[in-house]
């Protein structure tokens, strides 16, 4: 992708300022980020915990310069048939099926295999085609005439041997296959690897990558956040409600509730119709921002010393 | 600016970041495209093209304010403090008076005259911090102040400083005052200890900076060679986290296994059978699937007094490699024997590890042990087991139940028995290894961090 394609991307001030207008408020650093992968051509590997933002941003960055977001979700056994591009099995041998009868006539009059062999050379390799290939993500988001915006999802779920398939294509923006040769992309995409960080990613592939780690957010940007989402909720509840999500995080909690956790929260206290923290309200409504029992039984033992905090806060 | 770079990494790599050339080159591609104007973006832009994990991510940010705040001070706007805007003119006239007091007594002494002639005392009379600071930056390169790696050279390089920065100079204005006992002298005095506290800051701060990447490296270097009952109790911090270091490195060697073809043979009777569908044609195809082997360690340590300082490390160890051997049973014993690897779960490895020493510690005896061992998890070893073994052997004269070993030694892949006593007092005195080894598959001595690293490394490239 060149820079005059995308006036979006000429600056870091620009891009905070774009994504903010669609609602996804970001970090200096994370606008840096983008910056840099779009100038440099590189990868991001995007690192933090779940539901902080890390597939929204693939998703912003695409709706801001509207090209397409290709998504690749990766899991345990996840190989090129299903990454990169498979041959259509059932279309060739449809194909030579139905071509079947039709060699009779093209063979017809030739003396000998050798010169029937010669004759079925002049064809070439009809049955390896482009026409015969199913584009997979990954070479899907290199034929992009505009660029793509390529996401490969929860890349700590695949297997190794899957890491050491993308090193090709991060690195040097092709794919190899043997039957046609190297595909290289029309103009290369910009690519975001998100990880939950449940193994470790190979060296080798960090080191084709910028690497953001996205920790969950400050109060102030958390505050314009929840801003951004839910416009409609009370200012003193608003920062009120964040204050409390933010001690949570600080408890000893199986899960900590993330961003998207407190907008939920937010969403539900709007429709409820609160206009304070109450004790028992944030009690029934808990189960929001936490999803184990645990944590919610550990959370409701100090909840009036939490809330007291949180009405406080200045 | 590019040599800035290039020793933020030299920094970096002696704090144990690995920073490969390719990624200096992404460094250097980042800082100019950011350009050196905006201080927290070229922050930002390193940390997100140099660290790989949130750890490294600290490490760097650490470094960056260190390192920086020295080398950008030459290259900041002409007023870099906020100070002289806090505190105005109300020095300068002094100091304006001090050098008419000097110009004036030049006269009379010629060494006053020289040293007031250097750019040095100049600087120091109008207190140009900029220029002095450019002046020290080019004063410590020129003395080698980077190479500084020991406490006792900070004499040495503050004296190499001032020799750089022309000192001498001033020097000798001063003894000659001093000689004519001259009314000037504390005035000429003041400045010289002035300078001499900003280089021997200055030195200090390069010690801080380079000393202790280095230093770590050097303690590092000389505790993975200690045998492991000696190591003092100060520096048990410093082990443990040494051992973590080394599990770590172990682990990312051995978390990239090699390629497993994962679909196998073609399973041409399944393939037959699904193709009759199609009229005979083999749409789809079917793979038999390579069973993937999992790996058990079962690690048996003798937690009596000889050996529970080993033992300890042994487990700090297995549990730290956790991510890349995911199934480790272990067991403790001395005069009988019990599995900890509950203990493991429920409590932190140090806190086990204490717990294990405390339940299971006494009198060795091999023999029961085995026993219990067997009754426990005999039937548990199959030919995806590994037994380690960390022990020294000793019986006390009991019954070494050597059939049960060899038992053990049939059914298992891999037997090691890792003793902490060297290779010749094996099968002395009450030592029953030269027997026991005869049921193993390995055996070796084990006493100091590096041994066991190694061993533990071997033990990681059999299992796939």
């Amino acid at each position: 992708m060149h820079t005059q394609d995308f006036p979006q991307l000429e600056s870091i001030e620009r891009i905070e300022q774009g994504f903010e207008a669609l609602g996804y408020i970001c970090s200096t650093k994370i606008a840096t980020a983008v910056f840099l992968a779009f100038q440099l051509r590189k990868p991001v590997l995007v690192e933090g915990p779940p539901g902080v933002g890390k597939t929204e941003l693939a998703k912003t960055c695409a709706e801001l310069l509207s090209v397409p977001l290709i998504r690749l979700q990766c899991y345990e056994g996840l190989d090129e048939a299903k990454a990169l591009y498979e041959w259509k099995y059932g279309k060739q041998l449809l194909y030579t099926q139905v071509l079947k009868e039709k060699l009779g006539d093209l063979l017809h009059g030739a003396r000998g295999l050798a010169e029937s062999v010669e004759r079925l050379h002049q064809f070439g390799d009809i049955f390896f085609s482009e026409d015969f290939l199913e584009p997979r993500p990954l070479l899907k988001a290199m034929q992009q005439e505009r660029g793509a915006i390529l996401l490969i999802d929860e890349v700590d779920k695949s297997d190794y041997e899957f890491e050491s398939l993308l090193l090709e294509i991060l690195s040097d923006y092709q794919i190899s296959i043997p039957e046609i040769g190297t595909v290289k992309a029309r103009v290369s995409p910009m690519v975001f690897l998100t990880s939950n960080n449940s193994r470790d990613i190979s060296d080798a592939l960090k080191r084709r990558c910028l690497h953001l780690y996205i920790p969950f957010p400050t109060v102030e940007l958390e505050e314009r956040i929840v801003l951004s989402r839910v416009p409609d909720i009370d200012a003193t509840l608003r920062h009120q409600l964040v204050a409390f999500v933010h001690s949570l995080r600080e408890l000893d909690l199986k899960k900590a509730p993330a961003i998207s956790e407190t907008l939920d929260w937010a969403r539900s206290l709007l429709l409820l119709h609160a206009g304070d923290l109450e004790e028992d309200l944030v009690r029934s409504t808990l189960n929001v921002l936490l999803k184990f029992e645990d944590d919610v039984q550990n959370a409701e033992s100090g909840l009036g010393e939490l809330l007291r905090a949180a009405r406080s806060t200045p | 600016m590019q040599s800035a770079i290039t020793g933020f990494i030299q920094l970096l790599r002696s704090h144990e970041l690995r920073v490969s050339p390719a990624e200096t080159l992404d460094a250097m591609a980042v800082a100019t495209t950011l350009g050196y104007g905006d201080r927290a973006r070229l922050r930002d832009g390193l940390a997100l093209s140099l660290a790989k994990s949130a750890r490294e991510e600290a490490i760097l940010l650490r470094c960056f304010d260190q390192y920086f705040d020295k080398t950008l001070a030459g290259q900041a706007d002409p007023a870099p403090e906020a100070d002289p805007a806090a505190a105005p003119e109300s020095p300068a006239p002094p100091q304006e008076e001090d050098a008419t007091l000097l110009q004036e007594a030049a006269g009379e002494f010629p060494e006053l005259g020289e040293a007031l002639a250097t750019p040095l005392l100049q600087q120091l009379l109008d207190n140009d911090r900029t220029e002095l600071s450019l002046a020290m930056g080019q004063a410590a390169a020129a003395s080698g102040l980077g190479n500084i790696r020991m406490f006792t050279q900070k004499g040495q390089y503050t004296r190499r400083m001032l020799d750089a920065l022309g000192e001498d100079a001033l020097r000798r204005a001063i003894i000659a005052l001093e000689q004519a006992d001259s009314p000037l002298l504390e005035l000429l005095k003041g400045y010289s200890d002035n300078l001499r506290e900003q280089v021997r800051d200055s030195v200090e701060r390069e010690y801080l900076l380079q000393a202790e990447g280095h230093n770590r490296q050097f303690l590092d270097d000389i505790l993975s060679r200690t045998r492991l009952n000696q190591l003092e109790q100060r520096y048990m911090d410093e082990v443990r986290e040494l051992v973590r270091k080394m599990a770590r490195k172990l682990a990312a060697r051995h978390s990239r296994k090699p390629k497993v073809q994962k679909r196998g043979q073609l399973d041409m009777g399944r393939t037959l059978r699904r193709g009759i569908a199609t009229d005979g044609v083999m749409f789809n195809t079917y793979w038999r699937k390579v069973r993937r082997d999992k790996p058990q360690i079962l690690a048996l340590c003798d937690v009596s007094g000889s050996v529970a300082a080993y033992a300890k490390f042994l487990l700090l160890f297995l549990y730290s490699l956790q991510d890349v051997l995911p199934r480790v049973r272990s067991f403790a014993f001395s005069s009988h024997l019990g599995e900890i690897s509950e203990l493991f779960r429920e409590h932190p490895v140090e806190k086990a590890i204490e717990l294990a020493n405390w339940r299971y510690g006494g009198a060795t005896d091999y023999g029961s042990s085995l026993e219990d061992f067997a009754e426990l998890a005999l039937n548990d070893i199959n030919s995806s087991t590994t037994v380690i073994i960390l022990g020294d052997a000793r019986n006390n004269g009991g019954d070494p139940r050597l059939e049960i070993m060899q038992s053990v030694y049939q059914r298992a892949r891999r037997v090691l028995w890792l003793n902490p006593e060297s290779r010749r007092a094996w099968g002395s005195g009450d030592s029953e290894m030269l027997r026991y080894q005869s049921a193993c598959h390995f055996a070796a001595e084990c006493n100091n961090l590096q041994q066991l690293e190694r061993i533990i490394d071997q033990l990681l490239r059999l299992n796939h």
